[in-house]
C-alpha cells in the first residue's frame, strides 16, 4: 500500500486518497495492484521513449528546420500528453472517489493517443498532409473519449472535497481537443495564409496555458501539500473552483481574441488567466508556511520551481501580447518555448515523477523508499543545471550561452531520463527478470538506428541534381539568371519563376519576416533556417525540368509558402524581377545590351512547339523556291533594307524577324564566276546598328562588315572569284542572335559550264528560336541550341503545304545553303538518289559514273547543289535528314507529275 | 523481367536476413517467454543456453558467410566501388547499413561472450539491442533503391 492511501498519519492529518481508496471496497488482489503497476509501467515506458525522442530530435535542430518542431511536438504531445492521459484519469477517480473504468478501454484510448501522436509527428516529418489530418483527427477522437470518461466519472461518483479539480482536467482536455483542431489546420494550411499568426499564438496557448497549465495546477492543489506532507489548506477547495473559472475563462477569451486577432480581447483573457494563476499560487504558499519536512525535497523544488517559471512565462507573455503587435509578438512568444518547455512542463513531470512513480510502482513502503532514493539522485545539481538552463535559453545572451543552456538542459533531462529507465526497469520480485537489460538495449539499439538513418540520408539523394556544376557540354555558355526571392507573410514572393531551359538559376533569398523561414527546392539545395533581415543565395545550376520550392517549417508549405519554377519554353521574362547577366558575350563588342529594349509579347502561342500540321493562316503566301538563271549583267547593284519583320514562321505562328529586305532569308543573289556585287545596305531598324558580310567574296572585313547604326548606310562591293552556293549574314555581334533571328541569305554563283536543268530550286535551312527577339528566354535556346523548329527558307513546313512542282524525268537542281546559326543540314529527297553533287565549290560526283548520292551534309554556313531526275510521279519527301530537323519543321514535299 | 541468376543471389540475401531476424524475433517474442512460462528454472537456462549456442553456430557457420558472400556478389554486380561508398544516395546507405550490420554482429557476438560469463543482465541489453538494430539494417536495406 501507499502513503497515500494511509488514511490518518500519526500526526492526525489526514492525507489525500492519490489512489483509489482501497479499503473503500475489497482490499485489491496482488493481481489487481500488479494490473495497475503494470499499466503505470507501460504508459510511463512511453513517456520516456518519447522524451528520449525528443532529445534525440533536439540534438538535430540546427540543421533540420522541422527537428525543432518534432523535438517540442515529441516531447509536449508525445511525453506531456501521455502523462497527463494517464494521470488525469488516475486522480480523477481518486478525486471523486469514482469506480475505476474498464481498464481495457482505458488502454484502447491511451493506445489511441499515442497512435494518433505519431501519426501526426509522422504526418508533418514526412510531409503527409493526408496522415496528418487522419492523424489530428484520431487524437480528437481519442481526447473525446477521454474527456467523456472524464465527464462520465463525475455523474454518480460520491464527490469529495476535491472533485473540482476534475474539472480542471476536463476542461484541460477540452483545450487539448481545441489545441488539435488547431495545430491541424495550421499543419495542413486549410486555414489560409493570412490567419496563421494568429492561429499559431491561439493553438501554443490552447496547449501550453489550457492541456498542459490547467491540469497541473489543479493536481498541484493537492499534490503540493501531499509533496510537502501537510494538511491541505482550508480554502482550497473554494480557491480551486475561482482559479477555474478565471484561468479556464481567461484562457477561452484569449484564445478566441488571438484566433480572431481581436488583440485586447486577448489580453484581457491572458490577464484573468493571470490573476487565476496568482490566486492558486498564493495558496501554495501559503500551504508552504505550515510545512515542517517534506516528504520528498527533491518533489517539492521542482514542484516549486516550474509554478514559478509557469508564473514568469504568463507574465512575460501578457507583456508581449499588450505591447506588441500579434506578429512581433509571435517571435516573442517562440522564445518563450524553451522557458515553458524545460522550466515549466519538463521540471513539473521531473518533480511530481520523482514523487509519483514510486508510488505506483511500488508494492510497500521499502520498494517505494528505494525507488524514490533513485529518482532522488543527485536532484539538486540536476535541479540547478535545468534552471540555469531555462535562464540561459530565455534571457537575451549571445549565442554561446544559448548553446551552453540547451546542453545543460539536455544534460539534466538525459539524467533523469535515466534513473526512470532504472526505476522502471527495476525488478519489482526477485524471480521476476529485470526490465532495465531489455530498455536500455532497445534504447541504445534505437539511438544507433536514428544516427544511422540520419547518416544515411545527409548529403541529399545523390544523383548529382542539386549540383550547379551539371552545365551543359560543349562549352555552351548558359545564361545566368539571379531572383531576389523574399520570404514573408506566409508567401514566397515571386511564388512563381518563369525561365527558358537551361537557364542557370541563381536565388538570392532573403527572410522579410519576424518569424523564421527557410526555402528548400525540391531535389536540390535548400537555405538554412533565416532569421529576419537574414540571406542566402541559392545556386540551382542549370534548370532543364519544373521544380518546386518551399518553405520546410511545419505547416508553413501547406499555408502557401510555395515556390514554383517554370521552364518556359517561349517569350521573355514575364513577372520576376531578374537581373540578366548574359555571361559569355562580355568579351564582344557591339550591341551588347541594345536589346534589352525590346519587351515581351506575352503570346501564349509561342509556350509550346509550333503545331506542323496546323493551317498556315489566310492568305499566307509561301515563298518561292525557284531559283531564277542569272541575270545576263556581269555588275549586280542591290540595296538591302535592314529592317524588322513579323512574319509566319510555322502555321498559325506569328515571329517578330530581324530581316534583310524585309524576308528572312534575305533575297538570293545569283551572277557567274567575275561578277561584280555592289550592295548598299541601309539600317532601317530604329533601335540597333546592324552589318553584312558575303562570305561570296574575299576583302578585309574593317570597313565593309562594320556595323552601321540607325538610319546609316554603306555600300559593299565584292567580286565574286569563284563558284558556289554562299551564305551571307549580318555581321554585327552578337551574331546568334542576329542569325538566329532571320539576318541570313544565299548568293549562287554558277560554276562555269553548269548543265541546263528543268527546274532549278534554292532552299536556305535554319532553325527558328520563337520569342521577343533578344530576350533572355529566346537567347537561351539559341545559346542551348534548342530551336522551337527548323525551317527551309524561313518558314517551317512550308513546302508541305506549297510542294514544289515538276514532271517525272525532269533534271531538277536543288542549291542549299545552311544558315545555321547552330546547325547544319544533311539534305536527302526521299525515293530518289542524287547523279550530282557539288558542294562548298567542288563536284563531288557527276553524272555518267555507277556512284550516286544520297545526302547532301552541310556544315552551319555551307553550301552546294544535288541534282536528280525523278523516276516517276509521285510525292518526294525533301527533308533534313536529322530526323530532329526533319520532324520540326525541316520537310517538304516535291509533287512530281 | 525473368527470374536470372542475380535475382537469384538477391533472394538468398533476403532470405538470409528475414531467417536471422525472423529467428532472433520468434525466440526472443514466443520460445523464450514461453519457457520461463512453462519450465522449471533450471530446464529454462538449460534451453536458453542450448537455444543460444544452436543460434550462435548458425549465425556464424550458415548466415554470416551467406550475408557477406550474396552481399559482396550484389555489391559487385552493382558497381559498388570502396570510394563511391561515401558518396551521398546509394553509396551512404550502403556503408551506413554495413556500419549499422557490424554493429549488430557485435553486439550479437558479445551477448554470447556475456552469456558464457555469466552475465544475465548484460546478455539480454545485448540481445534486445542486436535484434533491434538488425530491425534498424532491414529499415536501412529498404531505403537502398532496387538493384
Amino acid at each position: 500500500m501507499n502513503e497515500l492511501d494511509n488514511g490518518p498519519r500519526a500526526d492526525g492529518r489526514r492525507q489525500l486518497p492519490l489512489l483509489r481508496p482501497a479499503d473503500a471496497e475489497a482490499r485489491p488482489s496482488r493481481f489487481k495492484r500488479s494490473g495497475v503497476r503494470s499499466r503505470h509501467l507501460r504508459a510511463h515506458i512511453l513517456v520516456a521513449g518519447w522524451a528520449g525522442l525528443a532529445l534525440l530530435a533536439a540534438t538535430a535542430q540546427s540543421t533540420l528546420p522541422v527537428a525543432r518542431w518534432l523535438a517540442v511536438h515529441l516531447f509536449l504531445l508525445g511525453a506531456a500528453t501521455t502523462a497527463i492521459v494517464v494521470w488525469t484519469e488516475h486522480f480523477a477517480v481518486a478525486m471523486l472517489h469514482a469506480k475505476l473504468p474498464d481498464q481495457r478501454w482505458s488502454a484502447v484510448r491511451l493506445a489511441g493517443v499515442n497512435l494518433a501522436v505519431a501519426g501526426v509527428l509522422t504526418g508533418v516529418w514526412a510531409e503527409l498532409p493526408a496522415l496528418t489530418v487522419a492523424a489530428c483527427a484520431g487524437l480528437v477522437t481519442a481526447v473525446a473519449a477521454h474527456l467523456f470518461v472524464l465527464v462520465r466519472l463525475g455523474r454518480g461518483a460520491l464527490g469529495g472535497r476535491l472533485a473540482p479539480i476534475a474539472a480542471y482536467y476536463r476542461t484541460g482536455t477540452a483545450a487539448l481537443i481545441v489545441g488539435a483542431v488547431l495545430g491541424g489546420l495550421l499543419a495542413t494550411g486549410a486555414a489560409g495564409a493570412h490567419t496563421h499568426t494568429g492561429l499559431r499564438l491561439a493553438h501554443i496557448h490552447v496547449t501550453l496555458f489550457g492541456w498542459i497549465g490547467l491540469p497541473v495546477l489543479g493536481t498541484l492543489f493537492m499534490l503540493w501539500p501531499t509533496v510537502l506532507g501537510v494538511r491541505m489548506h482550508e480554502a482550497t477547495t473554494a480557491t480551486a473552483r475561482r482559479v477555474l473559472v478565471c484561468a479556464g475563462g481567461g484562457l477561452a477569451v484569449a484564445v478566441t481574441g488571438l484566433a480572431a486577432d481581436l488583440r485586447w480581447a486577448a489580453v484581457a483573457g491572458l490577464a484573468a488567466y493571470a490573476a487565476g494563476l496568482a490566486l492558486a499560487l498564493r495558496l501554495l504558499v501559503a500551504t508552504v508556511r505550515r510545512g515542517r519536512g517534506p516528504v520528498s525535497v527533491a518533489a517539492a523544488w521542482s514542484l516549486a520551481a516550474s509554478a514559478a517559471w509557469l508564473a514568469a512565462g504568463v507574465a512575460f507573455d501578457l507583456v508581449l501580447l499588450a505591447t506588441r503587435s500579434e506578429s512581433a509578438a509571435q517571435d516573442g512568444v517562440d522564445a518563450l518555448v524553451p522557458l515553458i518547455l524545460f522550466g515549466f512542463v519538463a521540471q513539473v513531470l521531473v518533480g511530481a515523477l520523482t514523487y509519483l512513480l514510486p508510488v505506483v510502482l511500488s508494492s510497500g513502503p521499502k520498494e517505494r523508499a528505494g525507488l524514490r532514493a533513485v529518482l532522488e539522485r543527485g536532484w539538486a545539481p540536476r535541479l540547478a543545471a535545468l534552471d540555469l538552463a531555462v535562464a540561459l535559453l530565455v534571457l537575451p545572451l549571445p549565442g554561446p550561452a544559448a548553446t551552453a543552456g540547451t546542453v545543460l538542459a539536455a544534460a539534466s533531462a538525459l539524467a533523469f531520463l535515466a534513473l526512470v529507465v532504472a526505476v522502471l526497469g527495476h525488478r519489482s520480485r526477485p524471480d521476476e527478470p529485470s526490465r532495465t537489460p531489455v530498455l536500455l538495449g532497445t534504447a541504445a539499439a534505437v539511438v544507433v538506428t536514428v544516427l544511422a538513418v540520419l547518416v544515411a540520408g545527409s548529403g541529399g539523394t545523390g544523383g548529382g541534381s542539386d549540383v550547379a556544376a551539371g552545365q551543359p557540354g560543349g562549352g555552351v555558355a548558359t545564361t545566368t539568371r539571379t531572383v531576389a526571392v523574399s520570404l514573408g507573410n506566409m508567401r514566397i514572393t515571386p511564388s512563381r519563376i518563369e525561365v527558358a531551359e537551361g537557364t542557370a538559376l541563381r536565388l538570392d533569398v532573403t527572410n522579410r519576416d519576424a518569424q523564421r523561414h527557410d526555402l528548400k527546392i525540391d531535389g536540390g539545395p535548400a537555405t538554412a533556417l533565416l532569421s529576419d533581415g537574414q540571406s542566402r543565395t541559392l545556386d540551382l545550376g542549370t534548370i532543364t525540368a519544373d521544380r518546386k520550392g518551399w518553405c520546410t517549417v511545419p505547416g508553413h508549405r501547406a499555408a502557401g509558402m510555395t515556390l514554383d519554377i517554370v521552364v518556359k519554353g517561349g517569350t521573355g521574362s514575364g513577372a520576376t524581377t531578374g537581373t540578366d547577366n548574359t555571361a559569355g558575350m562580355d568579351g564582344m563588342n557591339g550591341m551588347n545590351g541594345m536589346h534589352s529594349g525590346s519587351q515581351g509579347r506575352g503570346d501564349g502561342s509561342t509556350a509550346t512547339a509550333p503545331d506542323l500540321a496546323a493551317d498556315f493562316s489566310h492568305g499566307w503566301q509561301p515563298r518561292s523556291a525557284a531559283l531564277p538563271a542569272a541575270p545576263a549583267a556581269t555588275v549586280h547593284k542591290v540595296e538591302l533594307h535592314a529592317m524588322r519583320r513579323t512574319v509566319e514562321v510555322a502555321p498559325g505562328v506569328e515571329q517578330e524577324m530581324w530581316t534583310f529586305g524585309g524576308t528572312a532569308p534575305g533575297p538570293t543573289l545569283r551572277g557567274r564566276v567575275g561578277d561584280v556585287f555592289e550592295v548598299t545596305l541601309v539600317n532601317d531598324d530604329p533601335t540597333m546598328g546592324h552589318g553584312i558580310d558575303f562570305h561570296a567574296g574575299s576583302l578585309a572585313p574593317d570597313k565593309p562588315m562594320r556595323t552601321i547604326q540607325p538610319g546609316e548606310r554603306l555600300v559593299y562591293r565584292f567580286r565574286a572569284a569563284r563558284s558556289g552556293a554562299w551564305l551571307y549574314h549580318c555581321s554585327t555581334m552578337p551574331m546568334l542572335q542576329h542569325i538566329g533571328n532571320g539576318m541570313y541569305g544565299a548568293v549562287i554563283i554558277d560554276p562555269p559550264g553548269l548543265a541546263k536543268a528543268g527546274h532549278e530550286y534554292v532552299l536556305v535551312s535554319s532553325e527558328l528560336f520563337l520569342g521577343t527577339p533578344g530576350s533572355t528566354a529566346q537567347v537561351a535556346k539559341m545559346r542551348q541550341n534548342t530551336p522551337d523548329a527548323w525551317m527551309f527558307n524561313g518558314v517551317a513546313a512550308q513546302y508541305d503545304k506549297a510542294p514544289l512542282s515538276v514532271r517525272a524525268g525532269e533534271r531538277v537542281r536543288f542549291w542549299v545553303v545552311a544558315a545555321g546559326p547552330n546547325d547544319g543540314i544533311a539534305f536527302h529527297i526521299v525515293g530518289t538518289v542524287f547523279d550530282t553533287v557539288y558542294k562548298e565549290g567542288a563536284y563531288l560526283l557527276r553524272p555518267g559514273g555507277t556512284g550516286g548520292s544520297q545526302a547532301l551534309d552541310l556544315s552551319a554556313a555551307q553550301g552546294g547543289f544535288v541534282e536528280t531526275v525523278f523516276p516517276e510521279a509521285g510525292h518526294y519527301a525533301f527533308v533534313d535528314h536529322d530526323m530532329r530537323h526533319a520532324e520540326a519543321g525541316a520537310h517538304g514535299v516535291v509533287e512530281v507529275r | 523481367m525473368g527470374v536470372g541468376l542475380w535475382s537469384l543471389v538477391r533472394f538468398l540475401h533476403v532470405t538470409g536476413a528475414v531467417l536471422w531476424v525472423g529467428g532472433q524475433l520468434a525466440l526472443s517474442l514466443v520460445v523464450l517467454p514461453l519457457s520461463r512460462r512453462t519450465l522449471a528454472a533450471d530446464d529454462r537456462d538449460a534451453l536458453a543456453a542450448r537455444v543460444g549456442r544452436r543460434f550462435g553456430i548458425l549465425t556464424a557457420a550458415l548466415f554470416l558467410p551467406l550475408q557477406l558472400g550474396t552481399g559482396w556478389a550484389i555489391a559487385w554486380h552493382k558497381g559498388v566501388t570502396w570510394a563511391s561508398l561515401g558518396e551521398p544516395g546509394y553509396g551512404r546507405v550502403l556503408a551506413t547499413k554495413l556500419g549499422l550490420f557490424a554493429l549488430v554482429m557485435l553486439a550479437a557476438a558479445a551477448h554470447g561472450w556475456a552469456h558464457a560469463r555469466h552475465r544475465p543482465d548484460l546478455a539480454r541489453a545485448l540481445a534486445v539491442a542486436s535484434l533491434v538494430g538488425s530491425l534498424g539494417v532491414v529499415l536501412l536495406a529498404t531505403a537502398l533503391p532496387a538493384t
